[in-house]
């Protein structure tokens, strides 16, 4: 080829490229500067709405399928940051309607503003006179939204407050926790309780809708939908007709009820007094209110069950009798005198009464806190530790609830290192009627109870039972296996439950006698720091066969037999009556391919004669 | 063979190709932070990118220091490895969009052997283009060289990538343009590809035929294709003159724009960066192409000449169907913009590129034929 053909070539190539620039640069000159303005007029008015569309959170029922938690519709009024031109006189006139500080309003507004295209909820849940007032005015307003938004509804109100928890916006330390987990800001999320536990589940996925809006804001066009993806159903251990009786039984009075299978663990009531009603949540909570929970000196939000800390009382006996028992201190005929007090050194320390003359079953039939007192000083307080410990007292049971508390095993290293003083005699004697130091969950004492009563497995309790999709399919059990087994003799547990048995047959809780009835339980009355003792009553029955554990403690009411004792025979009627009735009414779950179905069901399969109260 | 690079030859470095090129690069990592900054991760893209533009220019480094005749020695391996690459990809690649484009590398990620190809396309046909150097006095003296592009095209357009097949058809008619093929006979290769297009058609996905009827007439698909390029032209539109920031975009931030930081980042130059911000970008790549034609001008032999031709056109290419898809004038093709866009393999490809250019105006002849 000539070489300047190849020349005239290149020449014709670059004056192509040049061309093909100046064809670009013409372009852009009539776009960004011809037609500049009104390219930008679009883009500041831009038309498209991202509206997420928030996931339905899933229902809570009990055992048989009763719904406990669920939603319902409400207005939320969520405003739009890039419709928002004026931002302080129109947050002024929201929040005058809303009844909001404009200066919230703004910050919230600024929370959102990386993505302008969304909107900032404000308020959740809004009546519907305000609606009204906002859409009279959306002229004025193009920046608010009313959308219609599933709310959390708890159906039985203060009913298990403790236990399900309450949902709120997901706060700046939740967000950078869970981000990654796919949590946006302005999301709900369970707080406390079943909701905060099984968040992952419940929550769902949220969907959104991409659509045109006109120059009002108004949706003119769908141009895109993704449908939100509800979350799964829990279905809890609780059985409604039970958690009611123990909810009235205990009435006003502070303190708590648990009922526990101790068979597997799982929780089918579960009390704590004074609750809170957790509707007061789903909207947005108001700081009235919130400050007002807060501030309760009665702790509502406590869940005493498993963060109160209580002397457990005589209940502890159950622990010096294994003790004592498995340190061959005792046999069941083994004597004792209890003249009403004992003396240690120096010291009188007072029993609740003078029994005369008892054998070992007598004397925790009868609570005899001499006897106690004596076989705690021989078994020294570092024996009644251990086999404290052993029920698995000092440690969180590991139930499926956020901030279990431990309670306190004393010893004296303990006191060594907590109150920096020597371990007295005196506090062996305390320690062994489960006084002094000794602190407990009422969880831990119904584990320990259940210990007991299955034969020494130490389970660990559980509300939750299943998750399931929202057509019934199985996608998760909840059975967690057992912390393990207690360091405890099958001869020592024999003798341990033969004196509770004592207890209801002629001992200090003969009120829960019932005909073909047979229970085992123990009486506590434990000192507080001031007004009258906490009252506890701790039982399981049938006392063969045992199939429900009830623990139930009211705070400054007195003796456990004539305070708690009442409370743990309603609880147990109800549960006979929920069993004589044949159990489910609910519909009866449908056969699930699910993969890890087990037969164990906590109904039996045919209604029980003879066991009406 | 020479390895190494001789004093006088590196004195012969062309300091504005090397210099657009760093200026393009550097553009590029701002421009791909600006459109990536939001999310968890803001450094995330960038950092990838920057990583690609290091070990890209390591290698790069390399490709200097050899004498760029040495690859015309190895054009044919080069050609079967290339062809054994792409149908790699339709084996065992992944897919994005509906289309097959990556080859998975473990723990190194991805890459996208289409965009190596581009290259390995230049240097084969430019040495099958020497071993035939003309002249081509019809159609069928031409048709050697459209069996050697039809393979690699073929093969891409199965994945389907529309885009780099017709980036293969710009390159093919540079080079032949150049090389000395007659007008009329590429005119005649032109004619006749387009009436292949019917056929062509139905080996595109129902997405790509979307793009290109709602560029034919946006009003067919409104809100869904059509959608992106009034989202683009409105956000290049209203940068206006000046732009409205560096950084400070917001159809970019609204995420109105799709492939925001792949196909389309020339649309959040033009909001954030405005008219003149746009002028600056396209005088960088006018002055790129300039020396690059210079390289072919002076280069020593034909081989050499036909490389440089065949980079300038892909470039030239490339920037005129992304820049004119983003301001409506040109249909989606999936195009990215060189030098500019995220994504690796296309960066390291252009900077190679631009390292063959510069080895190529480097090893010239003092005295012209």
């Amino acid at each position: 080829m000539e070489r300047d053909v190849f020349e005239r070539r290149l020449a014709a190539l670059a004056v192509l490229i040049a061309a093909m620039l100046v064809v670009l640069v013409v372009r852009l000159w009539q776009v960004q500067v011809v037609q500049g303005d009104y390219y930008l007029r679009l883009s500041e008015e831009n038309r498209l709405r991202v509206t997420p569309v928030l996931a339905p959170r899933g229902a809570l029922v009990d055992r048989h399928g009763r719904t406990l938690v669920a939603n319902r519709p409400a207005f939320t009024v969520a405003l739009l940051p890039l419709e928002f031109r004026n931002p302080r006189p129109e947050a002024q006139a929201v929040g005058k309607i809303l009844g909001m500080d404009p200066a919230e309003i703004l910050s919230r507004l600024a929370a959102g503003r990386d993505r302008p295209f969304e909107p900032v909820r404000l308020r959740r849940d809004v009546p519907k006179e305000i609606i009204a007032a906002i859409e009279e005015s959306q002229l004025d307003l193009p920046g608010v939204l009313v959308e219609v938004e599933p709310v959390r509804q708890y159906v039985y109100r203060t009913l298990g407050a403790q236990i399900f928890g309450y949902v709120g916006e997901i706060n700046d330390d939740e967000l950078k926790r869970l981000h990654s987990a796919g949590y946006e800001l302005g999301d709900l999320i369970g707080k406390e309780g079943v909701e905060e536990t099984y968040d992952a589940y419940i929550r769902g996925r949220n969907g959104q809708i991409q659509a045109e809006a006109d120059a009002q804001g108004r949706m003119v066009r769908t141009l895109g939908t993704v449908p939100a993806v509800p979350g799964n159903e829990v279905v809890l251990g609780l059985d409604l007709a039970v958690q009611q009786a123990a909810e009235a039984g205990l009435g006003d009075r502070l303190g708590v009820v648990v009922a526990m299978d101790p068979r597997d663990g799982t929780i089918v009531a579960m009390v704590s007094h004074p609750a809170f009603d957790p509707n007061a949540f789903s909207g947005g909570i108001k700081a009235g209110v919130w400050n007002g929970l807060l501030k309760d000196p009665a702790r509502p939000l406590l869940d005493r069950v498993i963060q109160g800390a209580y002397p457990p009382g005589s209940v502890f006996k159950v622990v010096t009798a294994s003790a004592a028992l498995q340190l061959g201190l005792v046999t069941p005929d083994t004597g004792f005198y209890s003249p009403g007090y004992y003396n240690l050194g120096n010291w009188t320390f007072h029993a609740w009464k003078a029994l005369g003359h008892v054998n070992f079953i007598d004397a925790i039939a009868q609570s005899c806190d001499e006897c106690f007192y004596d076989l705690a000083r021989r078994a020294g307080p570092n024996e009644v530790a251990k086999y404290a410990r052993t029920y698995g007292l000092g440690v969180p049971t590991g139930v499926d609830l956020p901030n279990e508390g431990s309670g306190v095993v004393p010893d004296p290293a303990w006191k060594k290192r907590v109150w920096k003083q020597d371990w007295y005699g005196g506090d062996t004697l305390n320690m062994g009627i489960g006084q002094g130091y000794v602190l407990t969950t009422p969880l831990q004492i119904a584990r320990m109870m259940a210990a007991v009563a299955n034969g020494g497995t130490l389970v660990t309790p559980h509300v939750v039972t299943e998750i399931r999709t929202g057509d019934n399919r199985l996608v998760a059990r909840i059975a967690p296996p057992p912390a393990g087994h207690i360091q405890v003799s099958q001869q020592t547990l024999d003798v341990v439950r033969t004196g509770l048995t004592a207890v209801v047959t002629r001992g200090t809780g003969t009120a829960l006698q019932m005909p073909g009835f047979t229970a085992a339980g123990k009486t506590g009355t434990a000192e507080a720091g001031h007004g009258k003792p906490f009252a506890w009553f701790a039982a399981y029955a049938p006392a063969d066969a045992p199939r429900l554990v009830v623990v139930a403690m009211v705070e400054n009411a007195g003796f456990g037999a004539e305070n708690a004792l009442p409370v743990v025979k309603d609880v147990f009627q109800a549960w006979l009556r929920e069993i004589q009735s044949g159990a489910t009414p609910a519909p009866a779950p449908k056969p699930t391919p699910g993969p890890t179905v087990s037969p164990v069901s906590a109904a039996p399969a045919a209604p029980r004669k003879s066991t009406q109260p | 063979m020479s390895i190494g690079l001789d004093r006088r030859v590196a004195r012969n470095i062309d300091p504005y190709l090397l210099g657009s090129t760093l200026l393009l690069c550097l553009f590029g990592l701002v421009m791909v932070y600006s459109t990536t900054r939001y999310g968890l991760h803001p450094l995330a893209f960038v950092r990838s990118q920057v990583l690609h533009f290091v070990v890209g220019a390591v290698i790069a480094a390399a490709i200097l220091t050899i004498d760029y005749r040495s690859f015309a020695s190895g054009a044919r391996a080069l050609y079967i490895v290339n062809l054994l690459l792409l149908a790699a990809v339709l084996v065992a690649g992944r897919s994005s969009l509906g289309a097959q484009r990556w080859i998975p590398l473990g723990p190194f990620g991805q890459f996208q052997p289409s965009e190596f190809a581009k290259i390995a396309i230049v240097i084969t046909l430019a040495r099958h283009l020497s071993d035939r150097p003309g002249p081509y006095t019809s159609v069928r003296d031409l048709l050697p060289f459209l069996a050697h592009i039809s393979i690699p095209m073929i093969l891409i357009f199965r994945q389907p990538d529309l885009g780099t097949a017709l980036v293969y058809g710009a390159i093919f008619a540079g080079m032949l343009y150049a090389g000395g093929a007659r007008r009329r006979d590429l005119a005649l290769l032109g004619v006749a590809g387009a009436a292949l297009a019917p056929l062509l058609w139905h080996i595109l996905k129902a997405y790509q035929r979307r793009r290109l009827l709602s560029f034919l007439d946006p009003s067919l698909d409104p809100l869904g294709a059509g959608y992106g390029i009034i989202q683009s032209k409105i956000a290049v539109g209203s940068g206006m003159l000046w732009g409205k920031g560096l950084f400070a975009g917001t159809q970019n931030v609204l995420q109105f724009v799709p492939e925001h930081h792949t196909d389309f980042i020339f649309s959040v130059v033009g909001e954030e960066l405005g008219f003149i911000g746009c002028l600056v970008l396209l005088a960088l790549f006018y002055l790129w192409l300039v020396r690059g034609v210079r390289a072919a001008t002076v280069a020593r032999d034909r081989f050499g000449a036909l490389v440089a031709v065949g980079i300038v056109s892909m470039v030239a290419f490339h920037v005129f169907v992304n820049v004119g898809m983003t301001v409506g004038i040109m249909p989606i093709t999936g195009i990215p913009l060189p030098f500019i866009s995220y994504g690796g393999s296309a960066l390291m490809t252009m900077i190679w590129a631009a390292a063959l250019l510069l080895n190529v105006g480097m090893r010239r002849q003092k005295i012209l034929f």
